[in-house]
């Protein structure tokens, strides 16, 4: 065989690296692979959140979010907003409105929350950009949100039919699109966003009043409670002259609504990217051993004639390094491409324009740092083992050694004596494939809790949709309802927007501008209600007597977290004050914070009895549909049979519109949760492999001795596998251990995120039984290649080979 | 040349020590071919390698061209050893993804010997020398067993060095290659290398101007050619 003739001659030794690299093209890939798969993860993560933490400040603090909200009884006219504005710790102050209202889209009734504007051209606050069409509105026109037109089945030059509480249902023109990074993307709430005039909200058939003084602090780092302070002490300084101020509204400073599943996605994924990293570093470091068991004897051959420790170092640490440079070369623009799939669908969760996806360079410098060093890192301990082993013990080497077998072994099988015989490598690979392991069951054990939790929203409502009204009715209209065909029944509930009340004080909630987020609320179910059964964590559910009863659900005990079973809490219902005693914390899956109290309490709160008008604004009901359309249209039954009765509705939510819109709010998080335990799989199952082919090399002369006393080349084969099986039957039992506890953490973390609890811990037998099936797989295909090729190798090749 | 004194090594086993070599003195001087021979396990192996540096005697002292061996540590002994020592081994050991041409080189890379140009220019040289040049640009895995032996002498001798041992040279080639082989190392002998060669064969009278018989780690006998004198048993 006759190679190319060299013009330009390169050191020899380096010619023998890239021909051995190329001689190792398997395990070179192998490495390659997964040092690749977790620097590409490193970078999207990292890259996403340094772009996207650049983003909120150019997209959400863009809008000059407002630092608090004051609910005045009356109009917040000019002079209200001067005076704020000279308040010596407000920056800015401005009037707004919010309106619940509802939008006609085909035959059904939806969400439309309208935002009443001053003034469109001289907006400070809670600013939002026309992208499309006029700016501003006409009277009787409406912008609308980009992300609201889906919901809302309209765009631009478009009509939508609008009703709001007093009015009766006007066809609004759709004159523009705006975006409004301070909102969550519509569909993820199941509501539109409108944006009028206070003239257009005349013509809807509201009085054109303004009740929201929104304002920033002047201090731009303040924490909740500093905004909190200079808001009460705003809406003191108000009432002591004469303006009744309602309620304050104080979101998280500086914080987008879905802030938090933002930082707390890119944080799992950054903590599971490490792990995969460390996790390459140890295939790093197994694979480069076993590279070095076939070139012992070539060290021992290159120190005879002249090389020195510190070269035959070098070279192989160049080795490496090559390896790890060609890693960073690959993972740094896959790492940029994932970093854009990743912004792209966190920019969509956050309704956010990305401006600037440009990725900032020490992003890549990470990503070269963990490519270029970590495997070097890694890998420099078998390199220095190989490089100092002396040209004696080089030369004598054969392989694996009988002698590391320990006596203890000896009762046991064979595979696993044979796996024990290199014991350092044998625990590398269990710590890899367990941590691999435990990490995929753990992901897919987090997500099989979510869908878990999914469903308790069926199993703990028995309800299929529920009605809000504008104004609390009497029973008569629930009696009404429940006359209806496909009506199965019907609860009335007392129902206010609420707050934990101080004595004295003015109420502070810590609810975001678009009334959904953080909010809390009283209801009054009639205490044997059929149609929820939320399981009861402390305490006990309401009876029929507790008129002084009150019970929380976990959402809105996590407000009030040093509260305790007997304990007081002091309540405002709209500003009507109630002081009740915690009977029971219930666990209400999909829900804002809730306190429950009787029917009966709930109309003596608001001074009225149960049944009369004034009592019921919430109407629960289920119906006779198996089907959804079925549903669909015994609802549309309702909403005409309300209409007819002229009974103003301000949202009939189907029980299955919950489910979406906790589905969409935290798909990106489960679609994290697998991207990454797919990671943990190839890195996990490449170790695997490796150990496997490994395993094979180094014995290919005592497999050679075994056949020269009878082992057929079946048989050597047979014993492999039962060893690769071995190894990963092993490592799925610490797997499937270790994944307990990490199950848990990140249950807690999750659910915190998305349910304000943990989510349910489920074992997934799926999980657990899929990453066994996949090691299983792994086993066969790693050992299989290797073994065959080994076992045919005839004795005197195979007695000479290594 | 090289000067052993009282050299003995002892390996450790699991049913006691082994002593493999026991007290050994000789001085070759430089210029001369020795054959060391004995049956196996007899130390002409451990004897050779601890020439070669390959291995550290257990007492005694090991000068090779002036040098104590043992006193070098592994890296500063490796680059001794590529430049006063060429090592030519029974199973010839050459590189198998280096060409016969890389492997001649591959010393004069290591010790810095000659730049790659100049080393390329010797290693043909060499290989010229050998007979083999027309198999430069070949892997070893192509070249006949006797090829590979005169590849692996012409890697022994790329850095120039004055001493050459070869351990078995001969014990894998048929008798007609190992007789050609024989010849190389003779003809490197009479152009002033010291050569020292652990090999089988006893009837080495034509090539060897002296014979080392070694027996259970001792010095049975010497013969030198011309004088064919048997010593006595040597511990001293």
């Amino acid at each position: 065989m006759s190679l190319h003739k060299t013009h330009s001659i390169p050191s020899i030794r380096w010619l023998k690296l890239a021909r051995d690299l190329m001689a190792e093209k398997g395990r070179i890939l192998l490495m390659l692979t997964a040092i690749t798969v977790s620097i590409i993860a490193i970078g999207a993560v990292l890259g996403s959140y340094a772009v996207l933490t650049r983003e909120i400040a150019a997209n959400y603090l863009g809008t000059n979010p407002a630092s608090a909200t004051l609910e005045l009884e009356g109009d917040v006219d000019a002079r209200i907003v001067k005076l704020a504005r000279q308040h010596p710790q407000v920056r800015e102050a401005e009037a707004r409105d919010v309106i619940l209202a509802r939008a006609k889209v085909g035959e059904d009734w939806r969400s439309l929350l309208l935002f009443v504007i001053d003034d469109f051209a001289a907006m400070r606050i809670s600013t939002f950009a026309p992208i499309q069409g006029a700016w501003p509105p006409a009277t009787g026109e409406m912008l609308i949100e980009r992300t609201a037109t889906s919901m809302l089945e309209a765009t631009v030059g478009g009509h939508v039919l609008v009703k709001t509480a007093h009015g009766t249902a006007r066809e609004v023109t759709i004159a523009g699109l705006v975006h409004d990074p301070g909102l969550a993307p519509a569909s993820q709430e199941r509501t539109g966003y409108g944006y009028i005039s206070r003239a257009t909200l005349s013509t809807l058939g509201e009085r054109p009043l303004l009740h929201e003084l929104r304002i920033t602090v002047r201090d731009p780092q303040a924490s909740i409670q500093g905004v909190e302070s200079v808001a009460s002490n705003l809406a003191r300084s108000l009432t002591d002259q004469g303006i009744a101020v309602h309620e304050i509204r104080v979101p998280p400073p500086r914080q987008h609504p879905h802030q938090r599943q933002l930082v707390t996605i890119l944080f799992m994924m950054l903590a599971f990217s490490v792990m995969a990293l460390v996790l390459s570093g140890i295939l790093v470091s197994g694979s480069l051993a076993a590279m070095l068991v076939r070139q012992v004897r070539e060290i021992g051959i290159m120190k005879t004639i002249g090389a020195r420790t510190r070269q035959i170092f070098g070279m192989y640490a160049l080795m490496v390094a090559s390896i790890g440079i060609m890693a960073v070369v690959l993972a740094i623009p896959l790492g940029w491409l994932g970093t854009q799939i990743l912004t792209k669908a966190i920019a969509g969760l956050l309704n956010f324009n990305l401006t600037d996806a440009a990725v900032p360079t020490w992003v890549f410098a990470v990503q070269a740092f963990a490519g270029g060093v970590v495997p070097l890192l890694v890998a420099a301990i078998p390199i220095a083992r190989a490089s100092r082993m002396s040209v004696r013990q080089a030369l004598d080497h054969y392989g694996v050694s009988p002698d590391s077998l320990r006596w203890r072994t000896a009762k046991l099988p064979r595979p696993a004596r044979n796996a024990l015989r290199r014991p350092t490598r044998l625990a590398l690979t269990v710590a890899l494939l367990a941590a691999g392991g435990a990490m995929f069951m753990t992901a897919l054990n987090v997500s099989a809790g979510w869908d878990r939790n999914i469903a308790k929203v069926y199993e703990t409502r028995h309800y299929d949709v529920e009605v809000r009204f504008h104004e609390a009715q009497g029973s008569p209209v629930a009696e009404r309802i429940r006359a209806l065909p496909g009506v199965k029944s019907v609860e009335a509930w007392g129902y206010s927007p609420a707050a934990f009340a101080k004595p004295g004080q003015i109420n502070v909630v810590r609810t975001y501008p678009d009334r959904g987020h953080a909010s809390f609320s009283v209801m009054g179910p009639p205490a044997d209600t059929r149609l929820i059964g939320f399981p009861v964590l402390a305490g006990r559910w309401l009876q029929p007597t507790d008129t002084e009863g009150v019970v929380l659900n976990h959402a809105a005990a996590a407000q009030v977290p040093q509260i305790r079973i007997g304990d007081r809490i002091d309540l405002s219902l709209d500003g009507k004050p109630a002081s009740r005693r915690l009977v029971g914390i219930v666990e209400e899956i999909g829900s804002s914070a809730v306190a429950y109290v009787t029917d009966q309490a709930f109309a003596r709160i608001v001074g009225t009895q149960v049944g009369a008008q004034g009592s019921a604004r919430l109407l629960r009901i289920a119906t006779h549909a198996n089907s959804p359309q079925g549903r669909i249209d015994v609802i549309r039954t309702i909403e005409q049979r309300l209409s007819d009765d002229g009974v103003s509705v301000e949202t009939a939510v189907p029980l299955a519109e919950l489910r979406t819109a906790m589905a969409d709010h935290i798909v990106i998080l489960t679609r994290a949760l697998l991207t990454m335990a797919v990671v943990m799989a190839t890195v996990g199952t490449l170790g695997l492999a490796s150990t496997m082919g490994v395993s094979v090399v180094e014995r290919t002369r005592e497999f050679a001795v075994m056949k020269t006393v009878g082992a057929t080349p079946r048989r050597i084969i047979v014993l492999l596998i039962a060893e690769a099986l071995f190894i990963g039957a092993l490592s799925w039992i610490i797997a499937l251990i270790l994944a307990v506890p990490l199950t848990g953490l990140v249950d807690t973390l999750v659910g915190r995120l998305g349910f304000v609890a943990p989510l349910p811990f489920i074992m997934s037998p799926v999980a657990a039984l899929g990453w066994l099936a996949l090691l299983g797989g792994v086993s066969l295909v790693s050992t299989i290649l290797p073994a065959n090729r080994a076992a045919r190798m005839s004795v005197a090749r195979a007695l000479v080979a290594l | 040349m090289i000067e052993l004194e009282h050299v003995s090594k002892v390996y450790p086993g699991s049913n006691g020590n082994f002593k493999a070599l026991d007290g050994i003195t000789l001085r070759f001087p430089a210029g001369e071919f020795v054959a060391i021979v004995g049956k196996s396990g007899s130390g002409k192996s451990t004897l050779i390698n601890l020439i070669a540096g390959i291995d550290r005697p257990s007492d005694g002292v090991i000068r090779v061209v002036g040098t104590p061996v043992g006193t070098l540590d592994e890296s500063n002994l490796a680059t001794w050893r590529g430049r006063h020592i060429g090592v030519v081994f029974q199973f010839f050991q050459l590189l198998p993804t280096l060409t016969i041409a890389e492997n001649v080189m591959l010393p004069m890379d290591f010790c810095a010997t000659l730049e790659p140009r100049a080393a390329r220019l010797r290693a043909m040289a060499l290989l010229e020398k050998v007979g083999i040049a027309d198999q430069a640009n070949k892997l070893p895995s192509s070249l006949s067993g006797g090829q590979q032996q005169r590849a692996a002498i012409a890697r022994a001798l790329a850095n120039d060095p004055p001493l050459i041992v070869a351990d078995e040279p001969t014990g894998n080639l048929d008798s007609h290659t190992a007789e050609a082989v024989l010849a190389l190392l003779v003809g490197l002998s009479k152009a002033g290398k010291t050569v020292v060669m652990v090999t089988h064969e006893r009837d080495l009278t034509q090539y060897a101007d002296r014979i080392v018989t070694l027996a259970d780690g001792k010095i049975a006998s010497q013969t030198t050619a011309g004088q064919h004198t048997v010593s006595e048993v040597s511990h001293a």
